[in-house]
């Protein structure tokens, strides 16, 4: 699946049109999940996959499979420009995610009903917590931390410990 | 174990969400550009641990317009940075100057027919291509709109020209769970940079449905996805935009429904 991947950046990065219909086949599917569940609205989860795709065609060349794998690549750039879109959205005084004096207000992903969540799913509810935040909220650590009135050492320590268990929870299937 | 090093594993994992902040980000930011193999194997660890958790969710098909609208753009882009065609070019020119200054005036000819040959041959596969690539995308419009017919469920509604282009006129096949096929007549290509775009609008701010041109005809169709929850519909409306696309319309209203 990597060596694919990474062959199909290559061939983008030459211009190589087929190359990319197989590459948008092979991760469309698998990044627009990530997309809707952060921007929480279909109709602009597919002009931000666009971007995605757009971008990764005229960045293909930049593309250096010695730092990570192509879905890794792909994922990041995605979550980013969702967070751009929602971030442009909250200028507009559409508030997504609420300030901290607002207990109920959640970020983008957090606690709907019906969403898939995967391998969050087999994280405790504390870990799952703050990674849903930071990583589909786009919160930093000092904003989770006055979110839940909780010192910032135990928010670090909570992502830490998220991100190992889902290692842990990825390696084992 | 490197006990001292163990605060940047910590920042490592926050970074990697994009949580760290202030002056910490900066502090390992320039960490990491000081150059750090543990600390940047561990941020990559962490991302294709991200990127699992993108696979562990189950896969979401987009709608197909977007492979489509990517098709088209792509194609443009890629007919003009073929590095192929430059080295044909460069190669071609080397020829014909080698025999120009051997006297071989026949041979001269001969490699000029070849590259006529070569440059109409490269036109037409081009032109076939782009002419494939319209009918299957025509093809697959008109087949999604025969799809939506047959459904009682499906609305037609009327669009009508507004202040720039009163001619222009518009059809929308709309259902609500299956989406809609738009219709467009007598509407002019939009202008270079700019895109027609779609909105549905229902109770709140209208919500963007696609991008989409038209021809030198001023003909144009476009498939949208429905209203996330099936949310009905009250009306369609078409603004000029930039090429891109925009999340809340800014330019002028070229069409609505009555």
């Amino acid at each position: 699946m990597t060596t694919t991947g990474a062959d199909l950046i290559r061939r983008m990065a030459t211009g190589d049109q087929v190359a990319f219909t197989r590459f948008y086949d092979l991760y469309a599917s698998l990044v627009f999940p990530l997309i809707v569940h952060i921007v929480r609205e279909r109709a602009e989860a597919t002009h931000v996959l666009r971007e995605v795709f757009w971008e990764a065609w005229r960045r293909a060349s930049k593309y250096d499979a010695a730092r990570g794998s192509p879905e890794a690549w792909l994922v990041a750039r995605a979550r980013s420009r969702a967070l751009e879109r929602i971030r442009a959205r909250r200028k507009r005084g559409e508030t997504l995610v609420g300030s901290a004096d607002d207990p109920s207000a959640t970020a983008p992903g957090a606690e709907e009903p019906g969403v898939q969540h995967g391998a969050l799913d087999r994280l405790p509810e504390t870990q799952r917590e703050v990674l849903e935040l930071a990583y589909y909220g786009g919160l930093t650590q000092t904003e989770i931390s006055e979110r839940f009135k909780q010192p910032l050492g135990t928010v670090r320590t909570r992502i830490r410990l998220a991100l190992a268990r889902l290692r842990e929870v990825a390696q084992a299937t | 174990m490197n006990r001292g090093h163990e605060p940047f594993d910590t920042l490592a994992a926050v970074y990697a969400v994009g949580a760290l902040d202030g002056v910490e980000r900066r502090e390992f930011e320039a960490h990491l550009s000081g150059g750090c193999p543990r600390c940047a194997a561990t941020l990559s660890e962490h991302r294709e641990t991200l990127a699992a958790l993108a696979r562990s969710v189950p896969p979401l098909a987009p709608p197909p317009e977007v492979e489509v609208a990517l098709a088209r753009r792509v194609g443009a882009t890629a007919r003009g940075r073929r590095p192929w065609l430059s080295w044909f070019v460069a190669t071609a020119a080397a020829v014909v100057g080698t025999a120009w200054f051997t006297g071989a005036f026949v041979a001269a000819r001969y490699e000029a027919w070849l590259g006529l040959m070569a440059r109409e041959s490269a036109a037409l596969r081009v032109r076939l291509e782009r002419d494939a690539a319209a009918l299957n995308e025509q093809l697959a419009q008109y087949r999604g709109a025969a799809d939506l017919l047959r459904d009682p469920v499906t609305q037609v509604v009327a669009l009508r020209g507004l202040g720039p282009s009163p001619e222009a006129t518009g059809r929308v096949i709309w259902h609500p769970t299956a989406g809609g096929q738009l219709f467009v007549a007598n509407l002019p290509p939009a202008p270079p940079g700019k895109a027609y775009e779609l909105w549905t609008i229902a109770d709140a701010a209208p919500r963007p449905a696609g991008v989409f041109g038209v021809d030198a005809a001023g003909l144009g169709n476009h498939r949208f996805a429905p209203v996330e929850g099936g949310k009905p519909v009250k009306g369609f409306a078409i603004t000029l935009e930039p090429e891109d696309g925009v999340p809340a319309p800014t330019g002028p209203m070229v069409l609505a429904s009555k």
